[in-house]
């Protein structure tokens, strides 16, 4: 019965320390990061658009990753070690900004972000875009913990929250806007957070 | 002298096919005649003009249809592309009746959406580009409402959101089914829904099969798009893909492949291909002595 109680008290000591570092991640990590996030948000939005691509770490130890190439017919997955030669080849068969590509992915590696894409969302019938970036942070790593990746939006224009800092679909509407499934916080006018137990 | 033969052979059976198809300029032939539609009673948050702009566009970019972010629908969106790609004039016929008459037929299937669906069409948020296709939309929802597997057993009936549930899952002897019934194609199927079919050479049977007709793949979607770094995997298949093309150079194969409203091409090894795939379904036009 002792020992009953004292797992009980382990269990619940873990879950707290859980809970604690991962609020203690959303508020620290972007204020930590700020401008390696932003600075790879602004190369990936202005190499986005000689040619579409997202980038994705696709192993923990960040050693490996998959870049698609959007083509107008196609798009192109190709997976590489982070030192292969082949890598600038292709590149370069895609006319790619080779070096803009490489820092991209030199930078994310340094943040442990593991996916970087640009998402359609519509307003109104409008299309609008976002520039959409996955972390996997060591401090969500741990056990216990199913919400691994801190996920940070950049949208191009300024944003509506409710009171709590909920993202909401338009100033009018007090609806809760969604992206990939998951409801969205305030972290300035165009950057949001969440946390989430999927990268893409 | 062999490839004359062939051809000839070909020729026959294309005289002799009983699967009504269509050509991609006869629908857009129709659907040009079509200027306006009046708005419907059974559909009310679809407008008429979004409406008709969403099926020109399948018509005339088969590939664009989109299953929306999140949702279950990716079995229904591999349908839609036999359907675009083998009789789009069906398509254009079929969904213009639905709308204007809130029923319609196709193949031996009677449709007549519930009024959950009635109501949820066009009303869909934060799925991506589905969210601007209502006529995807009504098709997506009206398949999932009247198709029904052993996943759905528990979710028969449409909740806001069920889209991403059970409700809308696609089991694999239901996929093949709704081919069969929609569309009166024949479909070589093998595989499950939880073991990979056993076949030695998965390369060499796919390739073999891929002269004539559509190829379905039921492959496990967390490997071929990951989601997560989790080593702890679901061994079940997830996900509906179309193989256009298949091709070898020594260890190393290249697929084209339809799905997520695009082509992509991804290189990958024999054990990878064997590892995601669950079920093969060769669809191809009935003739009149099909079994």
């Amino acid at each position: 019965m002792r020992h009953r109680n004292l797992y009980q008290i382990l269990f619940a000591a873990v879950i707290f320390c859980g809970c604690n570092s991962t609020q203690k991640i959303v508020t620290t990590y972007y204020a930590e990061n700020e401008q390696v996030l932003n600075n790879i948000e602004q190369s990936f939005k202005t190499l986005y658009r000689q040619r579409p691509f997202s980038i994705e770490f696709t192993d923990r130890s960040f050693n490996f990753f998959s870049i698609e190439i959007m083509t107008d017919s196609l798009k192109y997955i190709y997976e590489f070690g982070i030192n292969e030669k082949r890598i600038k080849d292709t590149l370069l068969k895609y006319a790619l900004n080779k070096e803009g590509i490489l820092d991209i992915i030199t930078q994310m590696r340094s943040i442990q972000c593991t996916w970087i894409n640009n998402l359609d969302f519509y307003v109104d019938q409008e299309k609008h875009s976002l520039v959409f970036i996955s972390m996997r942070p060591v401090e969500l790593s741990k056990p216990f913990t199913n919400k691994k990746y801190y996920i940070i939006t950049y949208f191009s224009q300024p944003q509506y929250f409710d009171n709590e800092g909920k993202l909401l679909v338009k100033k009018q509407m007090k609806r809760t806007r969604k992206i990939n499934g998951e409801i969205f916080w305030r972290i300035n006018d165009k950057v949001c957070y969440t946390i989430s137990a999927r990268f893409r | 002298m062999v490839i004359d033969v062939v051809s000839a052979s070909d020729e026959i059976h294309f005289k002799n096919d009983t699967t009504p198809v269509s050509t991609q300029q006869q629908a857009i032939d129709f659907i040009k005649k079509i200027d306006t539609l009046i708005k419907s009673d059974y559909w009310p948050h679809i407008r008429p003009k979004t409406f008709l702009e969403n099926i020109r566009l399948n018509i005339y970019k088969p590939l664009s249809i989109y299953e929306g972010v999140s949702t279950n629908f990716c079995g229904y969106a591999a349908l839609s592309y036999i359907l675009l790609h083998d009789d789009p004039l069906q398509y254009a016929k079929f969904m213009i009746e639905l709308y204007e008459h809130g029923e319609a037929t196709m193949g031996k299937v009677f449709f007549h959406p519930s009024p959950e669906i009635e109501q949820a069409a066009g009303a869909m948020k934060f799925k991506g580009k589905l969210d601007i296709s209502p006529a995807d939309q009504i098709w997506f929802l009206s398949l999932a409402d009247h198709f029904k597997g052993y996943l759905n057993v528990f979710d028969k009936h449409y909740d806001a959101g069920d889209e991403d549930k059970l409700w809308a899952s696609v089991n694999y002897a239901k996929f093949n089914r709704m081919v069969r019934e929609l569309f009166n194609e024949r479909v070589d199927a093998i595989g499950s829904d939880l073991i990979h079919p056993a076949i030695n050479d998965l390369y060499e049977y796919i390739s073999s099969k891929m002269k004539k007709g559509t190829m379905v793949l039921y492959i496990n979607n967390t490997f071929l798009y990951k989601k997560t770094h989790s080593a702890l995997k679901l061994a079940i298949p997830t996900h509906y893909i179309i193989l256009e093309r298949i091709s070898k150079i020594d260890d190393t194969i290249t697929i084209v492949y339809w799905d997520y409203g695009g082509r992509s091409l991804r290189q990958l090894t024999p054990k990878f291909l064997k590892r995601i795939t669950y079920g093969i379904s060769h669809c191809t036009k009935k003739m009149n002595d099909a079994p």
